[in-house]
């Protein structure tokens, strides 16, 4: 795991360096370069942070058995499992109705059809994928 | 679920996180269980029965209406 830590650090610098270095030289951009390298240096500071703090996180438990203990406890304790999982439950439920009335709203607005069309894909999508799992789950259990 | 949990644990001077320690939950999840805001799985059931060497019977109260 530490590699893949390094790895993603690695990818994360890159990312934001290279978006840094679209940012200085492409004078006249047009299209999709108007927002890549702001894009990548987005992406690239989340991917970096990400990285590293879970690199800075395993170095200071690394030395500590009763905190790696305790950590592993609290992540596989069955009372906080129940509990995230209630919350995005709850969460999904409620996205439900956010993402409908968002491309209700959409809709209305006449915003530029391939936009609206997007979003419904992604909503279905995800709807689809809550049915695989519940059918899934249905054989399994 | 009403259950002995606090009882039976402070009858042997157990302290919560002994408790948890054994059990390898939170603490927090005993003094939940010990409140009766949360039901246990029935794998921390059986060990928690098997800890106290009783039943799950002697431990966790089931009243009909309690769902």
């Amino acid at each position: 795991m530490k590699r893949v830590d390094y790895f993603v650090t690695v990818i994360g610098v890159l990312l934001l360096g290279t978006g840094l270095y679209l940012v200085k030289t492409i004078e006249s951009a047009q299209g999709i370069l108007l927002t890549l390298p702001y894009v990548l240096v987005g992406v690239g500071c989340g991917v970096f942070g990400y990285g590293m703090s879970n690199i800075i996180s395993k170095k200071a438990i690394a030395k500590d058995a009763s905190l790696q203990k305790r950590l592993a406890v609290e992540q596989n304790d069955e009372r906080n499992i129940a509990i995230a999982n209630k919350a995005k439950a709850k969460a999904y439920d409620l996205m439900t109705y956010v993402f409908g009335m968002l491309m209700l709203t959409f809709a209305l607005m006449n915003v530029d059809l391939t936009a609206t069309l997007l979003l419904v894909a992604a909503y279905l999508f995800v709807h689809i994928y809550g049915i695989f799992y519940r059918v899934k789950y249905e054989k399994e259990m | 679920m009403k259950n002995r949990l606090e009882e039976l644990r402070k009858a042997r001077g157990i302290k919560q996180e002994e408790l948890a320690d054994a059990m390898e939950v939170s603490r927090q999840t005993i003094g939940s269980l010990e409140n009766g805001r949360y039901n246990p799985s029935i794998l921390l059931a059986f060990k928690l029965a098997k800890y106290f060497g009783m039943s799950i019977e002697d431990i966790f109260i089931y009243e009909e209406d309690s769902e």
